[in-house]
């Protein structure tokens, strides 16, 4: 009976004189995460186009589209981008499968502690990893009225060829080209 | 082996007219409808004649429609024929009604239980109609009703009434607007004994009493309250009560669409979020027509081996320490084991626990670069620590005391209680879905069914130790006949199955998990049914703990792995 509960120890001994992982002091030492790791979300503003396909998708409904300056206006009209709550987010990775021109990924950072519950919603300037300098955007902007400016006087050009129908539309691409 | 058209013909000529519509699915699938008035005689010659012993589960169907209330049997068989029956009766919705199975079937008693708390559908003939997951002020309100309107927010501080009564003392209560009552949301109360008057009706004398495990015990983690009448150190009678965790799952479900689906079932039972989405998404597939590629079958393979190896070690591990192996710790050790295992998951889906893996016609992404070496390491290393630690409680004496022939079940009570998983195998009944269903790559893959014949708690661990073993090896067959090519079906971008039903069972690390799905031909499931594992399993400690010393509980009811969580969903 001794005998065998002292062999019940075998597996002890054995493991007290091994190098055996077991805790880790988090955070000076931060486990390796593998490529795939889900973790809090990575937006290239260059790409996204604002659809809002993930804000859809989210079972949770903590994606909500807010407005950004750094993003490219000519891919994204609205130039809204996701901001997304992480107090709610489970971390599924349906936004990322759903996002038409993979420009949503997630990253390996995990790490998100604050203080309020504020602090846990990351808009599009805290998650954003790639985005355009102020000066990339003007020249973007530029561009793109440029070619609404373009498209106008191609319109204005049909509308005179044509009859009188496309004035309504010329009105409001004047419209649209005002607000950008 | 009858197959399903078989038993089909043979329903048909036992009971002319009464099988109002039949639909054979697959030769293992039959789906019929019949006459309510001749649903015991119907259950009971299939069970008699056409062995089908196993009952393995119903769920109601509100057709609000057709104005018709359904209610599903399913019904199939341990070692006679693998054909799964699914015997639907229609009764009308203003008066829901149908025979109770629990004279034929003792484990027909908590799912009718369920369906008649959650739709309002009667049983007659059913010995203890009482709610199950339910809380008291819900019954009545029929949550599962499709024209269900959410329950009023009881809740809030601001509606509290305080009371101050004759002897000074105040009392808070939250009361009802007249208009809630008025409109039906809340329902009048109905009249049964509470769960404490049905277990103090058994007190018989002086000397016995009720002591309450629970709802935090140490026989698992997980809330549920087991209330036992002991006389002495000996159980008269045990009382089960559950729902501490109750969710809805089934009812989020409907109101999501296919998709968003598979993240609740994650959530389920986080020890086996893997076989959950399998078991949802299948069901989908069916429903679908949709078969994944092969690729993409052997990647939920060893997606699901590996869940059962993580669950397997944690539940095993956390029972040894709960039952106190005095000369080492196994948790610790299988904790160790077990973050290697999770490890490989996460590599794979990108969590450690809630995967989100599996997808309607294939999975979320391929293995990553360098996975089968990793794979192979860790399978070597899980290998030689089961080996060790089978060794290691082969010769621990307080084990063996604890554990040798404590809560024997013989494999025909095992079969009548409707046990499943693990503890089912133990009583030398190997009845396994892997084998059962054809599904995945499992066909195609050597592997043998773990049973014992002992019954006791003892056999329960083995099995599950034995299984890891398996597991392995299955992993490794994946990996080496693993072919090339895609992992994904290609689907439309919104899914919306045709109208249809479909039931589709795997093996869960807990035994039988079964996904019911019906869908009405939009983009969002009409009805859900969860057949988990462990509610079966559950369901039978109350007869198990009966005449057992009060300090075998804990070997008895921790030797069965409980998830409470799935339980009450
Ligand atoms: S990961 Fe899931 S929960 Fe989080 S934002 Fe994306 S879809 Fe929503
Ligand atoms: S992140 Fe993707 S899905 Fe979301 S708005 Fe941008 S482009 Fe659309």
């Amino acid at each position: 009976m001794v005998l065998n509960i002292l062999k019940g120890y075998k597996m002890t001994f054995k493991t007290a004189f091994k190098d055996v992982e077991v805790t880790r002091t988090f955070p000076e030492f931060m486990m390796e995460l593998p490529a795939n790791e889900r973790g809090i979300h990575e937006l290239d503003a260059t790409v996204c186009i604002g659809c809002g396909s993930c804000a859809r998708i989210c079972p949770n409904n903590c994606i909500e589209m807010v407005p950004f300056k750094y993003g490219n206006p000519l891919k994204n009209k609205k130039m809204v981008f996701p901001s997304i709550d992480f107090g709610r987010c489970m971390f599924c990775g349906l936004c990322v499968d759903e996002c038409p021109v993979s420009c949503l990924k997630m990253g390996k950072n995990v790490v998100m502690a604050g203080w309020l519950r504020d602090d846990l919603i990351l808009g599009p300037d805290k998650i954003s990893v790639k985005r355009h300098t102020p000066q990339e955007v003007a020249a973007l902007e530029e561009e793109a009225r440029r070619l609404a400016a373009e498209k106008k006087k191609a319109a204005a050009a049909k509308a005179k060829a044509g009859d009188k129908k496309p004035a309504g539309a010329k009105k409001k691409k004047e419209e649209a080209g005002g607000e950008s | 082996m009858p197959s399903a058209s078989d038993i089909l013909s043979a329903l048909q000529s036992a009971f002319p007219g009464s099988i109002q519509e039949s639909r054979v699915e697959s030769d293992s699938r039959l789906w019929v409808t019949v006459d309510q008035k001749k649903l015991l005689e119907i259950a009971k010659f299939l069970r008699d004649k056409q062995g089908f012993d196993h009952y393995s589960g119903s769920a109601g169907v509100d057709r609000m429609a057709d104005n018709l209330m359904e209610v599903v049997e399913i019904m199939a068989s341990y070692a006679n024929h693998n054909i799964v029956v699914m015997i639907k009766v229609k009764t009308p919705r203003d008066a829901p009604s149908v025979p109770s199975l629990v004279p034929l079937f003792w484990n027909a008693n908590w799912y009718e239980r369920e369906s008649w708390e959650m739709f309002g559908i009667n049983f007659e003939g059913h010995p203890e109609l009482y709610p199950l997951l339910l809380g008291d002020d819900l019954v009545g309100a029929w949550p599962w009703r499709k024209d269900f309107k959410g329950y009023p927010d009881t809740t809030t501080g601001k509606r509290t009434v305080e009371r101050v009564d004759a002897s000074g003392l105040t009392s808070y209560r939250i009361g009802l607007t007249d208009e809630q009552v008025d409109s039906g949301q809340i329902p009048q109360r109905i009249e049964y004994p509470t769960f404490r008057e049905r277990e103090e009706a058994h007190i018989e004398s002086e000397s016995e009493m009720i002591l309450h495990l629970g709802p935090q015990h140490a026989i698992v983690p997980g809330p549920f309250l087991l209330d036992v009448l002991v006389d002495g150190e000996r159980i008269k009678k045990a009382f089960l009560d559950v729902g501490y965790i109750h969710k809805g799952i089934e009812k989020i479900m409907e109101n999501r669409t296919y998709l968003q689906g598979i993240v609740y079932t994650d959530r389920m039972c986080y020890l086996a979020s893997i076989s959950n989405n399998e078991a949802y998404c299948g069901a989908v597939e069916r429903l679908l027509g949709v078969t994944p590629p092969e690729r993409a079958q052997y990647i939920r393979v060893i997606a699901a081996e590996l869940s059962r190896i993580q669950s397997h070690l944690l539940g095993t591990g956390e029972f040894l320490t709960l039952l106190g192996s005095a000369t080492y710790s196994p948790f610790q050790y299988m904790i160790i084991d077990r973050e290697d295992v999770i490890s490989l998951l996460e590599s794979i889906t990108g969590a450690r626990i809630t995967h989100t893996f599996v997808r309607f016609g294939g999975v979320r992404n391929d293995l990553p670069d360098g996975f089968a070496e990793q794979a192979r390491k860790v399978m070597k290393m899980v290998r030689e620590k089961t080996m060790e630690y089978k060794d290691l409680i082969a010769a621990d004496p307080i084990y063996r005391k604890r554990m040798d022939g404590i809560g024997v079940i013989s494999p025909q009570d095992a079969r009548d209680l409707g046990l499943c998983g693990p503890p089912l195998r133990a009583s030398d009944t190997p009845y396994d879905m892997r084998r059962e269903d054809p599904i995945l790559a499992y066909p195609d893959l050597d592997f043998k069914v773990i049973s014992r014949k002992e019954g006791d708690s003892a056999a329960r661990v083995d099995v599950r130790l034995d299984e890891i073993l398996e597991s392995v090896y299955i992993i490794e067959q994946c990996l080496d006949q693993i072919p090339e090519g895609p992992v994904q079906e290609k689907l439309p971008k919104k899914i919306k199955p045709e109208p249809g039903e479909a039931y589709y069972r795997t093996e869960d690390p807990r035994g039988e998990m079964g996904f019911y799905v019906v869908s009405d031909g939009s983009d969002k499931p009409y009805r859900v049914k969860v057949r988990g594992p462990f509610y079966a399993t559950f369901q039978t400690f109350t007869p198990l703990l009966e005449g057992v010393y009060l300090a075998d509980v804990v070997a008895i009811a921790g030797s069965m792995d409980a998830c409470t969580s799935e339980v009450d969903r």
